[in-house]
């Protein structure tokens, strides 16, 4: 696959010639993507490789590219953070140009009276809330982290974290998006579009965001988003984010009007109850299951060997056969993080003992140990910033995500003990990494106000070793066979393993899932807006007449 | 990270942009390369060696993964380019200068030792002592550093330290070679530099720059050394600790200071190592016996930092990216010597940074550093000074001579 030199000649007038490149090596690091291996022939760590990537700065130069791709029928795969394995060309028979947004990095405007924000695709969460909260206002960092592009999770992906819960998910908060659809048009939506500037998303002016978004976002599918705008809100903290501590052992100290705790219920029903108890008493900042995504059978001991800056994976191996780290262990099996914060040292009292009463009533407790300063002040950081992302990744460098079906948490515990059992099945035999079959993590809520969870298996992998890969890519088809054997709708693994299939695989997969009459009306609309066909699948949808079940 | 203007990690990939140019990109070509994927392009050798080698990536690697080593990686790419013959053609003349003059800068080796003329040292080339003032090809031969130089010895002197110095036998430490790819002319270099040591009779070696600071601690040993080795910042803060060295006359001023990369997340302290990767729980992979974890922590920090409040009069004012997580001054790596614009820019990143704390002056322990901030700041608008903390040191203790 290779770019015509009039074609490149075209987009390097546009950018410039350091801001393009077809050079072999810059192209495979674009091409190696995290998962690749899980689903590419013979374990290959590279999906596909761009023609070309090439590195606008300005909404006028991604729509002068988007124009050159249409002329010559190339393919436009934009970039920003990037995460996951479809953030590069998903076919080797396409010629797809790499777009990467990096150039675009700015913070545009803080609107602090009417809480919002205007960003550029490379401003990641992390740079936007050091600077908000010098205002008093906060983010929604997605569960991907803070080093991930705000853009992307509010336009084209999903948009949880753990402070979904109180501060509403991305693809809610965003109130305008400048888009650059397929075809070429610059497109603002809701209020900006008729230029009453960012303050609302569905107008007056053109309310699109199901349009952009469609089912799950758009992933680079459908166009490339060049700005946004979104919600901003409060933060009762300090104004400086100022950590301590010795790496990677870092510690976030904890104002009087904040609470950080580790909580454990006896049970998958008290685990249910106790969340909606949350809900209904609106209590809470930061809502997470986060801890065991390191395995409930190993995930204490690793928690405590990270937080002591000497040790290594080595003390894990010692410190599970301690009494004290059983015991731990066993204590914090079913166990979720939860951060209060006070609009005052009243406010927090009253939240404090709303906690106490509901855990009375359901039979959870606080866990001493990860309440302890120590832990709760590595908690706090952890949650607060989402700075430590790549623990994901640390038991051996690859990971997968498995069920992850989202639901009101009464559905959400009828699948944890099928995932637990599957995940103990699968790395029984050592090719997946043996820290528990409870390796299940998720946000409190994916929606502002609780009521909506999900949990996503953490499934590790070493993805030097193939045949540790091939047992991750196992274990996700076991998953999708345990999950539909129940009468659940497959999970996360479903839409990872899509990206190796064919087409005719993937229209029979859509056809199955809940709601196949979306992929019917996403074509249209993809007729509309990209009539060239140069956006890729991952904008999802059936071809016309194709039979849904 | 506290602001948007000074969040980022990496000058490489922050001035090159491409992919290629962070840690993760350049792994990435080293696996193309290994798989067959890519062959070594002019591209290629740009990405491998446009990189300071700071190890800015390395620390933030470090702060969620136990098994990786990417700095040593970007450094083993360029040790198998270079030996392959894959070189930058502005090394070449650089490394002619270091097999035939034994230093960095293409000096005549025979003047090494001029600025110590008048200085009365005693001159272990000849004599004995069992400390060694290092100085370092920079301070040596830079005409607008070398009273740095004479100002550590002066220190010395008035602290009753018994030392001496090689003088025009002084070689380069090989550091910067070694950064560049060369290997082999490192090796050379070592074991010249340890052995002619061994016959001096020294135990420990003090320099005042961080980049022979870290080839001594870190390197060195590898290749059997068993010296000592201690920055003159180190020993000037234990001087003062000890009452040997005392403060009398004020130095007003507004500082600011940065954490040269080889003293800061480089300079820890060398542990030895040997053992193999075995794994546990099916797929973790560990360590037998545990493998040190060099992840920036323990770095040269506190002392710069205990000098620099010890002094009266001056203050000293933190920029936001300190360090373990400072930003890199731009020189290292073989990028000043092969990519000047990009060092520069490096340089004014910080030096903004530094302006921006509203000091009087950006103060650092490395003479390449500060080699690096005066070439910038001549381009930036600020008024902003470059001093040597050793300089400083000097001023407080009131000698009264002036070696500028």
């Amino acid at each position: 696959m290779t770019l015509s030199k009039d074609a490149y000649q075209e987009l390097e007038d546009i950018v410039g010639p350091e801001n393009i490149s077809d050079d072999p090596s810059i192209l495979d690091s674009y091409a190696f993507e995290w998962l690749a291996e899980l689903v590419r022939p013979d374990q290959s760590h590279y999906m596909p490789r761009p023609v070309a990537v090439i590195m606008p700065a300005s909404t006028e130069e991604v729509q002068a590219i988007t124009r050159v791709c249409n002329k010559y029928k190339i393919k436009i795969k934009p970039l920003s953070t990037g995460w996951y394995h479809w953030a590069g060309p998903i076919k080797d028979e396409d010629d797809t140009l790499q777009v990467d947004l990096r150039r675009m990095n700015r913070i545009l405007e803080i609107d602090e009276k009417n809480m919002f924000a205007i960003v550029e695709p490379y401003v990641i969460c992390a740079q936007l809330q050091a600077e908000v909260m010098k205002r008093g206002l906060n983010i929604n960092i997605i569960g991907a982290g803070a080093s991930t592009s705000i853009v992307a999770s509010a336009c084209a992906y999903a948009g949880m974290g753990p402070s979904t819960y109180w501060m509403g998910h991305n693809s809610d908060n965003v109130l305008g998006m400048e888009w650059v659809t397929p075809s070429g048009e610059i497109i603002r939506t809701g209020s900006l579009g008729s230029g009453d500037g960012w303050f609302c998303s569905e107008g007056p002016g053109p309310s699109v965001r199901g349009i952009c978004r469609g089912f799950l976002g758009s992933r680079g599918g459908l166009g490339v988003y060049t700005k946004c705008a979104i919600k901003l809100s409060h933060w009762p903290g300090p104004t400086e984010f100022i950590v301590r501590g010795t790496l990677p052992a870092f510690r976030l100290p904890i104002p009087d009007n904040f609470r950080v705790y580790t909580l454990a219920v006896p049970s998958w029903d008290a685990w249910a109850d106790t969340y909606y108890k949350i809900y209904d008493n609106e209590i809470g900042y930061i809502f997470h299951r986060q801890f065991t995504l390191a395995g409930a059978d190993l995930g204490p001991a690793l928690w405590l060997t990270l937080n002591d800056h000497t040790k290594t994976l080595n003390d894990v191996e010692e410190m599970i056969k301690k009494p004290d780290i059983k015991e731990l262990t066993e204590e914090l099996r079913i166990s979720f993080q939860l951060i209060l914060a006070g609009r005052s040292l009243r406010d927090i009292e009253l939240q404090d003992k709303i906690l106490d009463q509901i855990l009375a009533e359901t039979g959870g407790w606080k866990v001493k140990r990860f309440c302890e300063q120590d832990m709760a002040e590595f908690t706090n950081v952890y949650l607060q910033r989402l700075g430590h992302k790549h623990l994901n990744f640390v038991w051996v460098g690859g990971y997968l995500g498995s069920w992850m079906q989202p639901g009101t948490p009464d559905f959400v515990k009828k699948y944890v003990p099928i995932a637990i059992k599957g995940l103990y099945r699968d790395a029984a035999g050592g090719l997946l990494v043996q820290c528990g079959g409870d390796a299940l993590m998720g946000c409190g809520s994916t929606v502002a106000g609780g009521g909506w969870s999900g949990l996503e298996q953490f499934v590790s992998y070493d993805p030097a070793d193939k045949e540790s890969i091939k047992a991750g890519t196992k274990h996700m088809e076991d998953a999708i066979t345990d999950a539909v054997s129940h009468g659940i709708p497959a999970g996360k693994e479903a839409i990872y393993l899509s990206l190796g299939y064919k087409d005719e695989k993937v229209w029979a997969s859509l056809a199955r899932s809940q709601q196949p009459i979306i992929f019917h009306f996403q074509r249209k609309i993809k007729e509309a807006f990209d009539p060239n066909d140069i956006g890729d699948r991952n904008y999802p949808t059936l071809p016309e007449n194709y039979k849904i079940e | 990270m506290k602001s948007w203007r000074f969040s980022k990690g990496c000058p490489s990939v922050e001035y090159n942009n491409f992919h290629s140019y962070s840690a993760g990109g350049r792994l990435v070509t080293a696996l193309s390369l290994l798989d067959g994927r890519i062959k070594v392009t002019d591209r290629v050798i740009d990405s491998v060696f446009k990189c300071q080698l700071c190890g800015n990536c390395d620390v933030t690697c470090k702060m969620c993964r136990f098994d990786m080593e990417p700095l040593a990686a970007l450094r083993e790419l360029r040790f198998k380019l270079v030996e392959d013959g894959y070189t930058v053609p502005q090394h070449k003349p650089v490394m002619e200068g270091f097999r035939k003059q034994n230093n960095m800068l293409n000096k005549v080796k025979a003047k090494r030792g001029d600025w110590a003329d008048g200085l009365n040292l005693k001159d272990l080339s000849k004599d004995k002592a069992e400390i060694v003032f290092h100085t370092g090809c920079r301070y040596s031969y830079d005409n607008d550093l070398n009273h740095v130089a004479k100002a550590s010895v002066s220190i010395l002197q008035k602290a009753g330290v018994d030392f001496g110095i090689m003088g025009k036998e002084e070689n380069c430490c090989g550091g910067r070679a070694y950064n560049m790819g060369y290997l082999k002319d490192f090796a050379a270099g070592a074991a010249n530099n340890i052995k002619a040591w061994t016959k001096a009779g020294v135990k420990t070696v003090v320099t005042p720059c961080a980049d022979c600071y870290y080839t001594f601690k870190r390197l060195y040993p590898e290749a059997g050394s068993e010296i000592k080795v201690l920055h003159m910042v180190e020993f000037i803060n234990q001087l003062v600790k000890q009452g040997k060295i005392n403060f009398k006359k004020p130095v007003p001023m507004r500082v600011t200071y940065h954490d040269p990369c080889y003293l800061g997340r480089q300079g820890e302290p060398y542990i030895p190592w040997k053992g193999k990767e075995k794994k546990i729980f099916g797929q973790v992979v560990v360590y037998e016996p545990r493998r040190p974890r060099y992840n920036g922590a323990y770095g040269i920090y506190e002392p710069p930092r205990d000098v620099l409040r010890a002094i009266p009069g001056l203050e000293l004012v933190e920029m936001e990216r300190i360090k373990e997580a400072a930003w890199c001054c731009g020189a290292g790596g073989g990028v000043k010597e092969a990519y000047p614009e990009f060092s520069k820019w490096t340089a004014k990143e910080r030096i903004e940074e530094a302006a921006a704390t509203g000091a009087d002056a950006i103060v650092s322990a490395c003479p390449w550093c500060e080699r690096n901030f005066i070439d910038a700041i001549k381009e930036c608008d600020k008024k902003m000074k470059v001093v040597d903390i050793i300089e400083l040191v000097y001023q407080a203790i009131g000698d009264g001579r002036n070696f500028k």
